[in-house]
């Protein structure tokens, strides 16, 4: 009868493996009643200081905008331009999104300056290796709308990657394989050993707002709108502001 | 109880097909075919398609010039100090995660890199560029071909090599008339995998190369780019990927049917020896 041994092994075997799949799952969709937040990259550093228990995924809010699109089961949505959660707001995938944040569009270059950048106007010399958020990505998105309002958008000949999310441009300035990009003012801070920050011209400063929202399909909406509440509170505004972002009114 | 056994072997079979083809299959459902063609027709598609033959075409030369003699060397030394580190290290990059090689590839050869001082002053800069995109795709891909070709020239009886030398063949003449028609279908299954691994290098592509649509955009980095913007673009270059895939390991299973005569397999090549010494 060792046919029936085996077929019980395989039987148990697959049961301990559906077992540890289901216990490995289960934080995700059980009990646990901490939030999942998917948030802009540029908020890394800031959001697990609010709440230090919620699980966040960081990415460009493009890419977090189209995982809610297709079912990410999340709970809270903050996204570095209004433009994502407004547009799933009207989808009815989100709740009413609220302003939360505010940040500034800086150009920053490595400590060494090996392309000699001191203004925005160098950017059209040639050669210099400039990186941007892809289309689409918030950061990319202001960066060209800083350009077009100094009438710089010749600038775009010198971009040699287009990165799908705000840490991927500071990063490639920080290794100074790039010349220049455009971060956030707060993306400034965990690389500033190795680069240094230009302020644009208050003409061509973007207005970047940061949004958040709660999920309509949030599995926990309780620990989102939690979540949600901190953040807006006097303490997350603090924190915020602690993180070199600026809050809106209110 | 045997049945038992059975069907559940049935079973699993089945849950790991329906498992693998099944999103293979949801691709090709969410795009219609006329659809694909015309999102393949767009300007993204087009210069992704360019940029991942480009490169490839150029790293796999890359690969096959190189790969080909060293593979040959280690192959006809079995012993030699130093041959067992020097196969480690040349399959390192088969089990290394591709965000690795990316990185090691800029601190290697970026600007600011060990090589970086030296190719500056030659005036060279190679990430961003399409340089970037063959040295990323020849670093992962590259050992695919190599481990393949050792073993494909392993195959070939050293006898048939010595029988030639005593019949007065010069190496390079035992190599070209005897060796490479031998291994020749293992070299081309080899090549063929390392095709397959450079038309779908993402990670090291992006970290060490950027991605930049015409330069340095490839096919995968283009499905990553238009995923958030166009699913329906980034779905229609992903069934061109699957078709080339498909392409490639149908060709792969027919290797042996490239050869046109049989003597490529190690025992035929053995008989052939042996029976050539014996009819003597």
């Amino acid at each position: 009868m060792s046919t029936l041994r085996w077929a019980r092994h395989v039987t148990v075997a697959t049961a301990a493996l559906v077992m540890l799949a289901t216990a490995a799952c289960g934080p995700l969709v059980g009990a646990v009643q901490e939030p999942t937040v998917l948030a802009a990259a540029s908020l890394t550093e800031v959001l697990p200081a609010i709440n230090a228990a919620a699980r966040f995924s960081f990415a460009g809010s493009d890419t977090l905008a189209f995982q809610i699109q297709q079912g990410a089961p999340a709970d809270v949505f903050a996204a570095a331009s209004p433009k994502y959660p407004q547009q799933m707001f009207a989808q009815g995938l989100v709740a009413q999104p609220r302003p939360f944040a505010i940040n500034s569009l800086v150009l920053i270059v490595p400590r060494a300056n090996p392309a000699r950048i001191t203004g925005l106007r160098d950017l059209s010399r040639d050669g210099v290796r400039i990186v941007l958020g892809d289309q689409g990505v918030p950061v990319g998105d202001y960066a060209r709308q800083a350009l077009a309002a100094l009438g710089l958008s010749g600038v775009l000949r010198n971009v040699v990657s287009l990165e799908p999310d705000v840490k991927g441009v500071a990063a490639k300035v920080a290794l100074g394989e790039a010349d220049a990009g455009f971060v956030y003012a707060t993306d400034v801070r965990p690389v500033r050993r190795k680069v240094r920050a230009l302020r644009l011209p208050a003409a061509a400063q973007p207005d970047v707002e940061y949004q958040v929202a709660v999920l309509a399909r949030a599995p926990h909406p309780a620990a989102a709108r939690a979540f949600v509440r901190r953040l807006l509170s006097p303490t997350g505004r603090r924190i915020l502001v602690d993180h070199g972002f600026r809050v809106p009114a209110g | 109880m045997r049945h038992g056994f059975t069907a559940i072997q049935a079973l699993a079979l089945s849950l790991a097909l329906a498992f693998l083809v099944l999103p293979v299959v949801a691709v090709f459902l969410q795009v219609s075919p006329a659809a694909m063609l015309t999102q393949l027709g767009s300007e993204t598609a087009t210069q992704a398609i360019v940029v991942s033959l480009r490169t490839n075409l150029v790293a796999d030369l890359i690969i096959i010039a190189v790969g080909t003699p060293a593979a040959w060397l280690l192959a006809r030394h079995r012993v030699f100090p130093g041959r067992r580190l020097a196969v480690t290290l040349l399959e390192l990059p088969l089990v290394l995660p591709p965000a690795v090689a990316g990185i090691a590839l800029l601190v290697a050869f970026g600007r600011n890199g060990l090589l970086g001082h030296q190719l500056n002053a030659l005036g060279l800069s190679i990430p961003f560029t399409e340089v970037a995109v063959v040295l990323a795709i020849t670093f992962v891909a590259g050992p695919f071909y190599l481990r393949q070709a050792i073993t494909a020239f392993e195959a070939v009886d050293p006898r048939l090599v010595q029988a030639a030398a005593t019949l007065g063949a010069g190496p390079w003449r035992t190599f070209r008339a005897v060796v490479l028609p031998l291994a020749l279908g293992g070299l081309a299954g080899g090549w063929a995998l390392a095709f397959a691994r450079g038309m779908g290098e993402f990670g090291a592509t992006l970290i060490f190369a950027g991605s930049l649509p015409g330069v340095t955009q490839t096919l995968p980095l283009a499905i990553y780019s238009e995923m958030n913007r166009d699913l329906d673009a980034a779905l229609a270059i992903g069934g061109l990927l699957i078709i080339i895939a498909t392409a490639v390991l149908l060709a792969v299973k027919m290797i042996p049917s490239w050869n046109p005569t049989p003597a490529s397999s190690p025992t035929s090549a053995r008989r052939f020896a042996t029976s050539s010494s014996t009819s003597r």
